[in-house]
C-alpha cells in the first residue's frame, strides 16, 4: 500500500454518531434486557393510572357542587385540569429522581469494574462516549415520559387543559430530564466513586429545586429588612428573579399556571410574588371573565391588556427549559475533558500526521486486513 | 524499517514519586519482547503511556512512528490494549462483548459477524459464545480480553500481565495463543513479573526495575553478560559419590554439591564449570568413560530467577557503591 492509497475513513461527524450509537447499543442491550425495564415502566405507568383516576373519583363531586357556576362544562374542565396537575406534578417528581440515577454511576461504574481503561483506550472519541451514555441513559426516562404522554391526552377528554399545556409539560420534563441527567453524567466523570457522585447529584437536584426557592425568599426577606432599616417601606424589592431559572419546579408551577384562567390561581400567584408583579384588574377585569376550558375574553379595543397573564404566566418555563438544556451542553463538555487522561490533548488531532502516513505506507499492517480494498472501509459512505 | 515501539528517554513522575526514569526501548516488526520486573517496576506506567492512557512526564514514546501524545487516536488504531487488572460489562454475551468493541474500533458491521467467531475460535472460546461474560471464569475472562485487543487487526499488542493470576494449565493456553499471534505477524509487548514465563516466548526481554531498564536484549545474550561459568545438572543413576569425587578432580569444576529433585534410583549432582558447549559435551564424554551411568546432563542455564534476582539485585549495589 502506497501512502496515496490511505484508507479514506467516514467523515468526522459520522464517526462520531457512529460511536455514539455503539455505545448506546451496548448501554441500552444491558439496561432493556430481561424483565426489569419493562416491570419498571408498567408499574409507573399503572400508578400514574391510578392518579388520574384518584383525581377523577375525587374532583368529581366536588366539581359537580361547584358545577352551579359554569354548567356541566366547568366542572369536567375542573376534573381535567386536576388530573393534568397531579400528573405534571408526579411525573416531575419521578424525572427528577430517576434521571440522576441514571447517569450518576454512568461513568464511576465503568472506573469501579475497571472497564473504563477499555473503552478509552478505543479510538472512539471522548465525547462521543459521553453523548452516548448520557443518552443511552435519558432514553429510557423519555420512554417513560413519552409513554406517559397518552395518560395526559386524557385531560383532552374533560378540557380545563389543551394540547399546548401538554407540549409545554412534555419540554419541561423533558429539558429537566436532560438537565439532571447531565449533572449525573459530570458528578460521574469528576468523583470516582458511584456513590459519592450520586448523593452530590441528589444533593445538587434538591439545591436547584428547592434551595433556589429558599434562597429567593431569604434573600428577598433580607432586601426588604435592609430597605427598613434604611427607613423605606412597601417597596417591591426582591431577590433577582434569574435565581429561579435552573427551577424545573418553578416550570412545572407556570406550566400548570397556563390552565389556571382566574386571575388569583394560587400558581400565578407563586410566580407573581417572584416576578414582583401585582396580580389585580388593572386589565379592566376581562381575567375574571375566564374560566377553565373557556378561551378567555380578549381585551376590547382600547382597554390595556391584563398585566398578570402577560407577564406572569409563560415567563419561567422556557427560561428555565433553555436554563437546563444549555446547563446540560455546558457539563456534558466538561464531563468529555474530565474522561480525557491527564495531560493527553484534548482535542485529538483529526487529521492524520504525517508519521502515521509513512507507517501506512511502509511496514505497518493497515488496520484493515489484506485484500479487502481500501476504500472499503467507507463502503458506509453514501454514494457521493 | 520503522520500528513498531521507540521509546526515548521517557519519563513519567507521579507526585512525588518517579515510576519511569528514564527509559529508551526499541522493538521491531514482529518481535515478542517481554519487560519482566518486580511489582512497581514501572512496566504498567510503561505500557499505559504506549496505550495513550496516560502522558509522560518527560520524554517520547512513538509507535509505528506515531508520538502517542500527538495523535492518540491513530496510535490507538494501531494498537491492542490488555491492561493487567480490568472488569468485565454484566448483561452482555461474549459474542456481543466482542461485538461491542468491534464496533468502538470502527469494523463495518457486515465484518464483525465473521471475525467475532474467528476470533473466538483463535482463543478457543467458540463454545461460550452465548455465554454472559460475567459467568466466565478467570483464563476464559483472560483469553476473552485478549480476543478483544484483535478487533481491528492492530500491528501492536500490548498486554500487561496475561497469565497473572492464572491457573498452570491455563497459562500454557494462553502461552499457545501468543505463539499462535506471533505467528500471525503481531509485534506484542508482554509484561511479567516472573522471567521464565516470558524467557520460553519472547524474542527479547527487558528486566526493568524501579523505573530503569538495567539489561535489554536477547534473553540468551542477558545470560551470558551476567554469568562466566554454566551451571551443570547432572542426573546420575548409581554411587553419585563417586561421580561427585571424579567431577572435583576435573578442572574448571567447582561448587560440586548434590541437590535433591531428582527422581527415585537417582542422585542430583549440581556444579559451576567454566567451558562452552564444546568443553560440556567432552566433560561428558570424559564422565561416561570413566564408568559414571549418567541419566541427565544438562545445563541448568535458565534459573531465570536467579538472572532475575542478579541483575535487580547488582543495581543495588551500583548505587550503593
Amino acid at each position: 500500500m502506497t501512502a496515496s492509497e490511505i484508507p479514506v475513513r467516514a467523515s468526522a461527524p459520522r464517526e462520531f454518531l457512529s460511536a455514539v450509537g455503539t455505545i448506546m447499543v451496548k448501554e441500552l442491550r444491558s439496561r432493556m434486557r430481561g424483565r426489569r425495564a419493562f416491570v419498571v415502566l408498567t408499574v409507573y405507568l399503572a400508578i400514574l393510572a391510578l392518579i388520574a383516576y384518584g383525581a377523577y373519583v375525587v374532583i368529581v363531586p366536588n366539581a359537580q357542587a361547584q358545577g352551579g357556576f359554569g354548567g356541566p362544562v366547568n366542572a369536567s374542565a375542573m376534573v381535567g385540569q386536576a388530573i393534568f396537575i397531579l400528573l405534571s406534578v408526579f411525573q416531575l417528581l419521578l424525572v427528577c429522581f430517576i434521571a440522576p440515577a441514571f447517569t450518576a454511576g454512568a461513568v464511576s461504574l465503568e472506573r469501579e469494574k475497571q472497564t473504563l481503561d477499555l473503552l478509552i483506550s478505543t479510538p472512539m472519541r471522548p465525547g462521543a462516549i459521553i453523548v452516548g451514555k448520557l443518552l443511552a441513559a435519558l432514553a429510557f426516562v423519555f420512554l417513560m415520559i413519552l409513554a406517559a404522554v397518552p395518560l395526559s391526552a386524557l385531560v383532552l377528554l374533560y378540557g380545563g387543559a389543551e394540547a399546548e399545556d401538554i407540549v409545554r409539560q412534555q419540554v419541561v420534563l423533558l429539558a429537566t430530564a436532560v438537565g439532571l441527567g447531565a449533572i449525573g453524567l459530570f458528578f460521574s466523570a469528576l468523583i470516582k466513586r458511584t456513590q459519592a457522585a450520586t448523593v452530590l447529584t441528589y444533593i445538587t437536584m434538591l439545591a436547584l429545586t428547592v434551595g433556589t426557592i429558599l434562597l429567593f425568599v431569604f434573600w428577598s426577606a433580607l432586601i426588604v429588612r435592609g430597605n427598613e432599616e434604611a427607613g423605606r417601606f412597601g417597596g417591591n424589592d426582591r431577590a433577582p428573579e434569574w435565581l429561579v431559572y435552573p427551577n424545573p419546579v418553578i416550570a412545572m408551577t407556570d406550566v400548570m399556571a397556563e390552565t389556571e384562567a382566574e386571575s388569583f390561581g394560587g400558581m400565578t400567584q407563586i410566580l407573581a410574588q417572584i416576578r414582583g408583579v401585582e396580580l389585580g384588574f388593572d386589565g379592566g377585569g376581562a381575567a375574571i371573565d375566564c374560566a377553565p376550558g373557556m378561551p378567555c375574553q380578549e381585551p376590547g379595543p382600547g382597554q390595556p391588556d391584563v398585566g398578570f397573564n402577560n407577564t406572569v404566566v409563560g415567563h419561567f418555563w422556557p427560561r428555565v427549559s433553555m436554563t437546563l438544556a444549555g446547563a446540560a451542553v455546558l457539563l456534558t463538555l466538561v464531563s468529555m475533558r474530565l474522561i480525557v487522561p491527564v495531560g493527553m490533548r484534548f482535542v485529538f488531532r483529526r487529521r492524520r500526521t504525517s508519521a502515521a502516513a509513512d507507517a501506512d505506507g511502509g511496514i505497518v499492517d493497515s488496520p484493515l486486513p489484506a485484500g479487502e480494498p481500501p476504500t472499503e472501509a467507507n463502503a458506509e459512505e453514501p454514494p457521493a | 524499517m520503522t520500528p513498531v515501539i521507540e521509546i526515548r528517554g521517557l519519563v513519567k513522575r507521579y507526585d512525588d514519586q518517579l515510576a519511569v526514569a528514564g527509559i529508551d526501548l526499541t522493538v521491531g516488526p514482529g518481535e515478542i519482547y517481554g519487560l519482566v520486573g518486580p511489582n512497581g517496576a514501572g512496566k504498567t506506567t510503561t505500557m499505559k503511556i504506549l496505550a495513550t492512557l496516560l502522558a509522560p512526564t518527560a520524554g517520547e514514546a512513538l509507535v509505528c512512528g506515531i508520538p502517542v501524545t500527538e495523535d492518540p487516536i491513530e496510535v490507538r488504531r494501531r494498537i491492542g490494549y490488555m491492561p493487567d487488572f480490568y472488569g468485565v460489562y454484566d448483561d452482555l454475551r461474549v459474542w456481543e462483548y466482542l461485538d461491542f468493541f468491534a464496533r468502538c474500533y470502527g469494523v463495518p458491521a457486515r465484518r464483525r459477524v465473521g471475525m467475532v467467531d474467528e476470533l473466538l475460535g483463535i482463543v478457543g472460546l467458540s463454545d461460550k459464545r452465548n455465554a454472559y461474560v460475567e459467568a466466565l471464569s478467570r483464563g476464559m475472562r483472560q483469553r476473552l480480553c485478549l480476543a478483544h485487543t484483535l478487533v481491528h487487526d492492530p500491528a501492536l499488542l500490548i498486554l500487561d500481565e496475561p497469565a497473572s493470576g492464572l491457573d498452570p494449565r491455563a497459562r500454557v493456553e494462553m502461552r499457545e495463543i501468543l505463539r499462535e499471534l506471533r505467528g500471525m505477524g503481531k509485534t506484542i509487548l508482554v509484561s511479567s513479573h516472573i522471567l521464565p514465563e516470558l524467557a520460553e516466548m519472547c524474542t527479547a526481554v527487558g528486566i526493568i526495575d524501579r523505573g530503569r531498564l538495567l539489561r535489554s536484549g536477547r534473553i540468551a545474550d542477558i545470560e551470558r553478560s551476567l554469568r562466566a561459568n554454566a551451571l551443570l545438572r547432572i542426573d546420575v543413576v548409581g554411587d553419585a559419590a563417586a561421580a561427585a569425587e571424579w567431577l572435583g578432580t576435573r578442572s574448571g569444576v567447582a561448587d560440586v554439591l548434590p541437590v535433591d529433585g531428582a527422581p527415585a534410583g537417582i542422585a542430583r549432582i549440581e556444579a559451576t564449570y567454566d567451558g562452552d558447549p564444546d568443553a560440556q559435551a567432552a566433560l561428558l564424554r570424559d564422565m561416561i568413560a570413566a564408568g559414571h551411568v549418567i541419566s541427565g546432563f544438562t545445563q541448568a542455564a535458565s534459573d531465570l530467577e536467579e538472572i532475575f534476582l542478579k541483575v535487580t539485585g547488582r543495581d543495588d549495589e551500583e548505587e550503593a557503591a
